[in-house]
Formats: structure tokens, sequence, C-alpha cells
């Protein structure tokens, strides 16, 4: 009986612990992670250089779509990652959410631009469509198909845990 | 430069706690020398982390935007009150704060002096060395002190418009006190165990600790019911929202945990389980802790996270737990305890209701982990909510509360006197019924759940005036707190039973000058307004509403914040003696109308007001105990 009580009293905690460490190490315990594919939405923005329209069916191949803003400070932490990425040759269009338009250039000519284009979403449509709720957010697009969806900043950690093994396994050559 | 003493100053107290940690292991713990020294050695960590947090203040009070942690949760237009609270407005800082509180109730325990050295020492090192865990875990992990390299930037992202509330002030710091306080007897009856001397009175030393830090557990909890009512815009009291949830279980055991420690200093037994309780209710606070930072539960509480968090988090508490299960279990022979509880006394009563205690707890905690563990399974997300809650608690709550009333005439050691009298219990049950009758008169059909709650939260009110009245008619004691605390439990269910069935809520969709009626209440949309304040743009809509004869305007308002972006309602609550009328407005559709709702909250005060009388009792222990002492 004694034996019983203590047993139980170490087993249940145990019980309890391995659990929460099961799920914890799962594979997309990132709370921002989303790996929901849908074809990415047409649209037709203007480049934020030229206003010169772009759509969707100019933008080929494997890339990523980061939302960012000028107001976003977030946005700020994540931009040296980004460039990092662009100077790997990771091809990244740049989607400018709800933000002045002279603010985002000078925002880029600040602190460098490692997009390949820059749309200008200036009600946030195009966001809307995606699924966005709020900057800083990043997908992952191949031919025309939304496969990969990150809420937040991305870092070395969220690129190598959430993006990389997708474009591994899926063999984005493309991309890399 | 601020920001980087700040930061060295906290690396800097984490060696000094890990250097008194080790004074415990090594000094001769029961010399007055080495407790002098371990004593001061503590003291200087804590000031030098009390001063890192100040000056982290400081950094926020000055617009210091090259600190990350800040430029994201500050502005320099914010109020400089709000400055200092954006400051435990996200993970980081809050965290931050977490910990020095926790190394204040060290510090205070620090201070007072202890007859028995070798516990005292081993106490101070036990708590030392969950400092470290949790500074290691602040400083690798979420490190507040980060800096924006290599342009600060102008100004910040300004703090959650929702989070910009006096109840924010002081909503997560008392619940944070209540939750670490539970370090003093975690500490100290780890110490007991370690120092294996079965006679030490631990449970008397602990006890006005473990009462202070439950009564910041209860404010914490009600205040944060309060806000998440009139801010957020609920509607409610309480919502069973996992991080409510993880706050409720702490307080169970805690409430547990107190009135045990009187058990065993008034008969001497119960002395394992108040061992048991005293690390079940830490752990809890801990386990707390680990639900809201490691981003496992997605909730209005919890903050955005890296799993890495969580694993730290979850190694560093099962650490603790399991040594300190591991030594209880040790020791378990230590109190090979003969001695029973007879039955139909006052300890019996108290250990029945330690067991519908655990029950609830119990319960909670599947409630929180079985929609995890059927997302691991099935990889679908379901949620468990107030309907599950509702129908383990009602129950078991009514159970427990006939243990308290038949608690009340028995006594300490022997069974009750079943030839005695029992007057006044009889009396209290009859008032109580014609009261019952008469709530029903008014109410109607209810279902029989709430008439046996609303009838058991009656007799505990009666049956402790009845007492009350006739200690003062015989010139006898009244424990006071005991009285004040169990009638505020009686009025709590009293009221969440009438909450339940009488409040109801109504959904309009209105235009400006357009007149609606619900529940003899009229109500008239009467103006409209758009507002332009400093951080926001407001849409005000201002309702004339009559009802039994008297006339009043509520204004509930639409804001949008302009830093974030983020769109709050502001609801307009008119209070009246037994209900609150609770005014919302929503979206405006297509057509022009508006989304109005109605609330109406009955007794929603005495709920909070009950809330208020547990904690003043546990205040009046904790004077009680400290006037004996002195």
């Amino acid at each position: 009986m004694k034996l019983l009580l203590k047993t139980s009293i170490l087993i249940i905690p145990f019980i309890i612990f391995s659990f929460f460490y099961l799920y914890l190490s799962k594979d997309n315990s990132y709370p921002g992670a989303d790996y929901k594919n849908f074809s990415l939405p047409s649209f037709e923005l203007k480049n934020l250089y030229d206003d010169s329209l772009i759509s969707n069916s100019a933008l080929k191949g494997t890339y990523l779509v980061n939302i960012w803003a000028s107001w976003c400070i977030t946005c700020r932490v994540e931009h040296g990652f980004l460039s990092q990425l662009d100077d790997n040759n990771i091809r990244i269009v740049g989607l400018n959410y709800k933000d002045d338009k002279d603010d985002a250039i000078n925002w880029l000519a600040k602190y460098g631009n490692p997009y390949e284009v820059v749309l200008h979403d200036y009600k946030g449509s195009l966001a809307l469509d995606m699924g966005v709720t709020g900057a800083p957010e990043t997908f992952l697009v191949h031919d025309q198909m939304v496969v990969a969806h990150y809420r937040g900043e991305i870092n070395k950690m969220i690129w190598n845990d959430v993006f990389m093994p997708l474009i591994k396994q899926e063999g984005f050559a493309d991309a890399k | 430069m601020i920001a980087d003493i700040s930061h060295y100053l906290s690396i800097l107290s984490t060696a000094i706690f890990m250097l008194t940690f080790s004074l415990v292991l090594v000094l001769d713990r029961s010399a007055s020398h080495a407790t002098l020294l371990i004593k001061r050695s503590y003291s200087h960590a804590f000031i030098l982390f009390l001063i890192s947090f100040l000056l982290y203040v400081y950094l926020a009070l000055t617009d210091n935007f090259s600190v990350s942690y800040i430029a994201q949760h500050s502005n320099s237009l914010l109020p400089n009150f709000y400055k200092v609270t954006s400051i435990w407005s996200a993970h980081e800082g809050s965290m931050f704060l977490w910990i020095v509180f926790l190394s204040l109730w060290g510090f205070a325990f620090n201070l007072h002096n202890d007859s028995n050295l070798n516990v005292k020492n081993l106490s101070i090192g036990i708590i030392s060395i969950i400092i470290v865990g949790f500074q290691l875990f602040l400083l690798v992990t979420s490190n507040p002190f980060e800096i924006v390299l290599p342009f600060a930037p102008e100004n910040g992202a300004d703090i959650n418009p929702v989070l910009q509330d006096p109840a924010l002030a002081i909503h997560p710091p008392t619940l944070y006190l209540g939750y670490v306080g539970f370090v003093i007897p975690f500490a100290y009856s780890l110490a007991f165990l370690i120092n294996g001397n079965k006679s030490l009175d631990w449970e008397k030393k602990v006890k006005s600790w473990s009462v202070m830090a439950w009564v910041f557990l209860t404010i914490g909890i009600s205040l944060g019911s309060w806000w998440a009512y009139y801010e957020l815009g609920w509607g409610g009291y309480w919502f069973w929202d996992p991080v409510e949830n993880v706050a409720l279980m702490p307080w169970l055991a805690a409430t547990a945990f107190i009135h045990s420690l009187s058990v065993a200093s008034k008969s001497n037994v119960l002395r394992i389980w108040n061992l048991l309780l005293s690390i079940i209710v830490f752990s809890l606070s801990l386990f707390g802790a680990f639900i809201v930072r490691s981003g496992i539960i997605d909730s209005i509480h919890s903050f955005a996270n890296d799993p890495q968090r969580g694993m730290y988090l979850l190694a560093f508490i099962a650490i603790i737990l399991f040594v300190s299960l591991g030594l209880f279990i040790s020791r378990f022979s230590m109190f090979d305890s003969s001695k029973n509880i007879k039955s139909l006394s006052k300890e019996s009563f108290i250990s029945l209701n330690n067991i519908f205690f655990g029950v609830l707890i119990f319960s909670t905690m599947m409630g929180i982990t079985y929609p995890l563990i059927y997302e691991l399974l099935y990889n679908q997300k379901i949620s468990v909510g107030a309907p599950f809650y509702n129908a383990i608690y009602a129950p078991i709550t009514i159970l427990a509360t006939i243990m308290l009333v038949a608690s009340i005439d028995s006594k300490w050691g022997r069974p009750i006197d079943v030839k005695r009298g029992f007057s006044m219990l009889y009396i209290s049950l009859a008032i109580s019924l014609i009261g019952l009758i008469t709530i029903g008169y008014f109410v109607g059909n209810m279902p029989f759940i709430i008439m046996l709650s609303i009838f058991m939260g009656l007799v505990i009110i009666f049956r402790y005036l009845m007492l009350i009245i006739s200690n003062i008619v015989h010139k006898k004691y009244t424990n006071t707190p005991s009285a004040l605390a169990h009638a505020g439990l009686g009025l709590l269910i009293l009221s969440i039973s009438v909450n339940s069935i009488l409040s109801s809520e109504k959904v309009f969709n209105m235009k400006p000058n357009e007149i609606r009626e619900f529940q003899n209440i009229t109500i008239q949309f009467s103006e409209l307004e758009l507002l332009n304040k400093s951080n926001h743009d407001s849409i005000r809509a201002t309702f004339s509403l009559s009802t039994e004869g008297k006339q009043f305007y509520l204004s509930p308002e639409k804001r949008k914040y302009f830093a974030r972006g983020q769109i709050t309602s502001e609801t307009a609550i008119k209070i009246m003696p037994l209900k609150d009328i609770y005014l919302t407005i929503g979206e405006q559709l297509d057509n022009g109308q508006w989304v109005i709702n109605v609330q109406l909250n009955y007794f929603i005060r005495f709920i909070w007001l009950s809330a208020a009388m547990m904690a003043l009792s546990g205040l009046i222990i904790i004077k009680n105990i400290i006037r004996r002492r002195v």
C-alpha cells in the first residue's frame, strides 16, 4: 500500500511531464507556423518604386513573401536576417503593408533592400486575402502555391526549423 | 550605457545567489558566523538585482528605445505610469518582475530571525538556487536587456491598448506576488525534511507566509476577473480560460494548504499531507508560469513564444519537483504515525474537504491537458469549456459546503456530540429555506443544482451569522477571519448561482434615434460622435435608458489606436444595487445599423465583494499572528 502510494506520487507527475515534453518537441510546435497549402490569391499591385503594376502571374518559381512596414519595429529587428537570406540568394518578395510610400522608400534606403521586388499594399487587400494578421509575417510560395506561413519575426532558428525542412523535403532547388 | 549596467548587475546578482547556495552547501549551517555570511550574501544578491530592476524602470521612463524590449512595448507618448507598467506587458519584462518578486519574498524571509539556524540556512539555500534557475532562464532565453543595433528606433511600438488600464498596473504584479510567495513554505518544508527533526513545528512557522501569498493570489485573481469584465468587454467574471485555470489550481491547493496547516498545529495530524501540499502548491504556481510562457496554449494571457523557453522551464520545474518529491518519499518513514483522525471531528471534515479540493484540482488539470493530448494524438484542436467545469465544480462544491457547515458544530480531536442540541444549525437551515423560497418566488423555475447551491450559500452565511451573534451573547471568542472568509464563500456561491440564472443578454441592430425594449428597459440610441484623441480615434455612441422610473445615459465606445492599429471596445456599465446594465457597441452593418450588445448581470458586484472578504480575512490572520509575536 505504502509502496503503491510512493510510486504513484512519482509516476503521476512523470506522466504529465513526459506528455508536455512530447508536446513541446512536436515538429510544428512553433505557434506562429502554419503549413496549410493554398494558391496565391490573384492580385494586381503597384511596384513601390515605379508604380508599375505587378500581377501574381508575373512571380514565378519559389520565393518568400515577407510582409513588412516602416512602422513595424519587429520588422526592423528581422531586417538583418532577411539581408543575410538575400546574400545567400534566397528570393524575397516584399509586401509593404498599410504603409506610406515615402516612409517605406526612406526606410529601405536607410536599412538596405533585401527584396527582389517590393509591392505596395496600401490598403492591405492582398495581405487580407492571404490571412495576414499583422507585420511581420512570411510566406513560402512555390509555383503559385503558398506552402508555409509564419506569423512573427523570422530568424535563423525559425528559418532552419520551419522553412528549411520543407525546402529540402520538396526539393525546391531554385529557392536555394 | 545604463542598460549595460542594469544587465551586468543582473548577471552579478545571479553569481552571488549561486555563491549563497554554495555557502549553504559547504559551511556549517548551524554556526552563527556562517548564518551571518549566508544572510549577507543573499541580501547583497537581492539588492543588486533590485537595483538592476530599478535601473530598468528608469530606462523605460526615459524612453530608452535602444533597448529592444522597451522599443517594442513602450512609446514616448505614453503617460509615465504606463511607461512603467509596459515593463510587465510582455514576456521578458514580466519574467524579470516575477523573479524580482521571488527574490523579494526570500529577502523578507532572510531578514526574519529563526531559532533553528540549520533549517533557516537550508531554506535560504533552496530559495537561492531556485532564483538562479529562473535568472538563467531570463538571461539566456528571454533577455530583456537586448540592444537594438546599430540604430535605435525613434519611437517605440506602444503598449497593447487593452493593457492601458490601471488594473494592468496591479493585476499581474499582485498575481505574481501570490504565485512566488509559496516559495517560502516550499523551501521551509524541504529544509525541514533535509534537517529531519520531526519535532520542529514548521507548519506554524510558514503559516503567515502562506496566508500572505494566498491573500495576494486571491486579490490578483479577482482583479483579473474584474478587468476582463469591464476592460476587455468579456461581460462576465470567469471564462474557464486555460490561464485562469492555472491560477485557480494553486489557489485551490493553497486554500487546502492553509486549512491543513491549522490542523497540523492543532492536533498533530495531516503532517505528511502538508509536506506534499507545500510541494504541490509551489509546483502548480510554477506550472502556471510554464503554461503561460511556453506558448502551448492560445489565450489572451499567453505571450508569443518559442519552444526553447518552454523546454527550459519544463526541465527546470521537473528538476525542482522530482528532487523535492524524492526527498519527500525518502523521509516518508519519519512520520510513521499511527495516530488516526477520529471520524466526525473537525479534522475529519477538513480532511474530506482536502480530498474534494484535490478532485477539483485534478479535474481542472485534465480540462487543461485533455485538448493538448487530443491534439497530440489526433492532430485536431478541441476545447474544453464551461459545461465540463460547471458539471464538476457545482456538485463537488456543494459537497464541500456540507462538510464546512458540519465542521462548525464539530470539535478538534473528538467526534460531534450527537446528543447536543443543534438549534443554531436548525434555525439557519430554516431561515435559508425561507430565503430560497423567496428567491424562487421572484425567479421562477430553476434547475435543482442551482436551488441546492443557493440554499447552501445561504446556509453558510446564516450559520456564521448565528455563530457570531451567539458568541457575542455568550461573550465567547469568535474566530473573526474564519467567519468572514467563510461568509464570503457563502456569498460567492449565492452570487454565482443567482447570476447564472438571472443574467441575460441580447444583441440589437440599431440606428441612431431608434428605440428598443429589453426586460423593462427602454433603450434609445440618442447620439453618435467621432472623437479624436492623442493616441486613438474613437466612435462614441450615447444611449438613453429608462427603467423602473429612472433615466440615465450610457456611452460605450469603439477605439482605434494609431500605433498598432488595434481596435478595442470600451464598455459602458450602469451599476444598480442588484445588477449591472452592461452595454458594448460592435460593428457597423452595411445598412448603417450598429450592433449593440446589452447584458444584465445580476449580483456580479457581490462576487468581487466576496473575494475581498476572503482577502481581508487573510490580512486579519496575519495581523493576529504578528501581534502575538510582538
